[in-house]
């Protein structure tokens, strides 16, 4: 028999045969194991989640610092544009000592020496204090009135090849409008408006002919004590055309709570880490002291501790890698809950997430398995195999 | 006509603390015979068969088997010996339970080196059991089962076969069957080594080593 085998199943085939028959006959063990892995992921995918999604929002979002309020067009009027003196209506019903700054933005694309650009026309006084975080090279515009200058992105201004005090001719595309300004700042925002050109409102309603019209208009509004929901609710309602709201950021108080939380997340982390590690080592002890009698046929048939162990560490594998996958769906909508409770804000999947759940909680399996495996090396078949 | 010796023991001892449970076992098989180890409760027979099948390492003295000094080897030798040389018989059976007949008997292939699933068929079939390959042991009856033992003992070619009280947990029926087949293992020529309470079994067998407080107190020819 032996000599003249013809082999017709590999030994990797067989190996998985054994390993999934016998994950298939422990269900209850299987799926307590499971679950403890992947609440212990879950746990970790939830507090990874937040903390860096909301950690990158929170330094793209305090940037934008400022703007917290949106008055335009309404969605279902299908107008693209508001009538300016409306738009000033609306700024005039927030209460004037809880409005920080505001300005309506009028858009359109323009010809420059060099290529097209969108121009924003713009109430300087106002966006300076929506946008304190602007690193401006040269200098601002300060007077309403001057319809001789011009701001830039810094992006824009590159690709144009502009520098503080160049001039740059801006024809405008529709009405061939034509007119030579003088570039008096650059502005780095890490946003949109590095790759836009900013003029006076007045200047740009006669460079775009938007007649009187804006694109919307963004405020800043002290919401300590204001009922920014009800303010919305009022312009919408008196100012028919105009869709008012709230726009949802995190605050810097917010943030802060993120930064002290850290350590307290990484606590909780650790904690639910080392339950997961116990009780899944208690699940494996069990199941090697229920199976001890077959271990003990198996090197009685064989079988070298290296078999034992890869057989042992393959079931735990496999359950941690099913516990994870599983984990890091439940712990994704449970970072929705955390996110939406605490931040007011949906938490966006980040890849550095998934290593962070993946690696602490195979090592967490492992870890947990290196007893139980050791108990199962460590069995005696003549001892275990002659008990009835 | 003197056959090769395949299992020879010089002083062959185990003892656990201060119990000797063996002592001093000297002892010849030759190819193809079938011997019969018995003697009372205690005297030593599942002592002598685990230094035999390697599962243990004797106290002191020699043991060769095919060719082989086993008593100095490490663990993980014995391991190989015990793949390489051994097929064994217990009295519980001793399947793998969520395995099936066949399984069982591949299992032996696994960790010997390849799997032929048709010689592993052959083997229960050899046995009685061709159409209950796909049973799971729980499926099957103790004399069924410890038949599947015996295709899995023979399955690797070993060059010897050690059972301890195989028919010892079987009702008369399976024992039948099962003595049977140690008959028909005999008239293939096999070496057989079977420890037993049974002098119905030892009966078939050409020789009986009878034990008493962990020494031979009689060798010689059944007939
Ligand atoms: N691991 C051990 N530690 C201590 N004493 C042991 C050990 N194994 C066996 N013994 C003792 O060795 C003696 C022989 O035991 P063994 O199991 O070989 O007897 P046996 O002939 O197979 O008996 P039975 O017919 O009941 O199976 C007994 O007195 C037993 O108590
Ligand atoms: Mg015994």
């Amino acid at each position: 028999m032996a000599g003249d085998r013809r082999p017709d199943t590999t030994k990797t085939a067989m190996f998985l045969r054994i390993l999934f028959k016998s994950l298939k006959v422990r269900k209850n063990r299987v799926f307590i194991t499971f679950f403890s892995i992947m609440i212990g992921a879950s746990i970790i995918t939830a507090l990874a989640s937040v903390y860096f999604d909301i950690s990158a929002k929170m330094s793209r979002e305090l940037r934008a610092y400022g703007a917290n309020f949106f008055v335009g067009p309404s969605s279902s009027g299908g107008e693209r544009s508001v009538e300016s003196a409306t738009i000033a209506k609306a700024i005039g019903m927030v209460p004037p000592d809880k409005l920080a700054g505001a300005t309506p933005y009028s858009y359109g694309v323009v010809r420059l020496d060099l290529g097209n650009a969108v121009l924003a026309g713009v109430d300087f006084m106002g966006l300076r204090r929506l946008s304190p975080y602007w690193q401006v090279e040269g200098k601002w515009i300060t007077v309403d009135f001057d319809e001789e200058s011009c701001m830039i992105g810094k992006t824009l201004a590159k690709k144009m090849e502009l520098k503080v005090g160049d001039s740059v001719n801006v024809i405008s595309n529709e009405i061939g409008f034509q007119k030579t300004l003088t570039v008096k700042g650059i502005a780095e925002t890490g946003q949109a408006e590095d790759e836009q050109i900013f003029v006076n409102l007045p200047l740009a309603e006669k460079i775009l002919g938007s007649g009187g019209r804006v694109n919307h208009a963004m405020l800043s509004i002290v919401t300590d004590g204001t009922d920014v929901d009800g303010l919305a609710a009022r312009m919408q309602k008196e100012l028919p055309g105009v869709d008012a709201k709230p726009i949802r950021k995190l605050s810097y108080s917010e943030g802060r709570i993120l930064e002290k939380i850290k350590g307290l997340m990484a606590i909780i982390a650790v904690i639910i880490l080392t339950v997961t590690t116990l009780c899944v080592m208690t699940t494996l002890i069990t199941v090697v002291s229920e199976r001890t009698r077959e271990i003990g046929l198996m090197k009685a048939i064989g079988a070298e501790d290296r078999e034992i162990v890869l057989q042992f560490l393959a079931e735990t594998m496999i359950i941690g890698l099913a516990g994870v996958a599983a984990g890091l769906v439940a712990g994704f909508a449970l970072a929705q809950l955390l996110g939406h409770a605490v931040f007011g804000s949906a938490i966006t999947f980040r890849m550095i997430v998934l290593p962070m759940t993946l690696v602490p909680s195979i090592l967490a399996s492992l870890l947990a398995a290196a007893l139980p495996v050791r108990m199962a090396v460590g069995i005696v078949p003549a001892k275990v195999l002659k008990e009835d | 006509m003197a056959k090769k010796i395949v299992l020879e023991t010089k002083g062959l001892t185990k003892r656990f603390g201060s119990v000797t449970p063996l002592d001093s076992i000297n002892m010849q098989v030759r190819e193809g015979e079938w011997v019969a180890i018995m003697g009372p409760s205690g005297s030593g027979k599942t002592t002598m068969l685990n230094l035999l099948s390697c599962l243990d390492a004797p106290s002191a003295g020699e043991y060769i088997l095919d060719g082989v000094a086993t008593a100095t080897l490490t663990e993980k030798q014995r391991v190989a010996v015990r793949r390489e040389k051994i097929g064994l018989i217990f009295q519980q059976f001793h399947l793998v339970p969520y395995l099936t007949a066949l399984e069982n008997v591949m299992l032996a292939q696994y960790y010997h080196s390849m799997i032929d699933s048709k010689d592993a068929e052959q083997a229960l079939a050899h046995v009685g059991l061709g159409h209950r390959t796909g049973h799971l042991p729980s499926q099957l009856s103790g004399g069924e089962q410890q038949r599947v033992c015996i295709a899995r003992a023979l399955i690797n070619q070993p060059a010897i076969i050690l059972a301890d009280e195989p028919t010892g947990n079987l009702d008369e029926a399976n024992e039948e069957v099962v003595l049977d087949l140690f008959k028909g293992l005999h008239r293939e020529g096999r070496t057989i080594i079977l420890v037993t309470h049974n002098p119905e079994l030892a009966e078939f067998s050409d020789r009986v080593v009878r034990l008493q407080h962990g020494r031979v107190v009689h060798d010689e020819s059944a007939h």
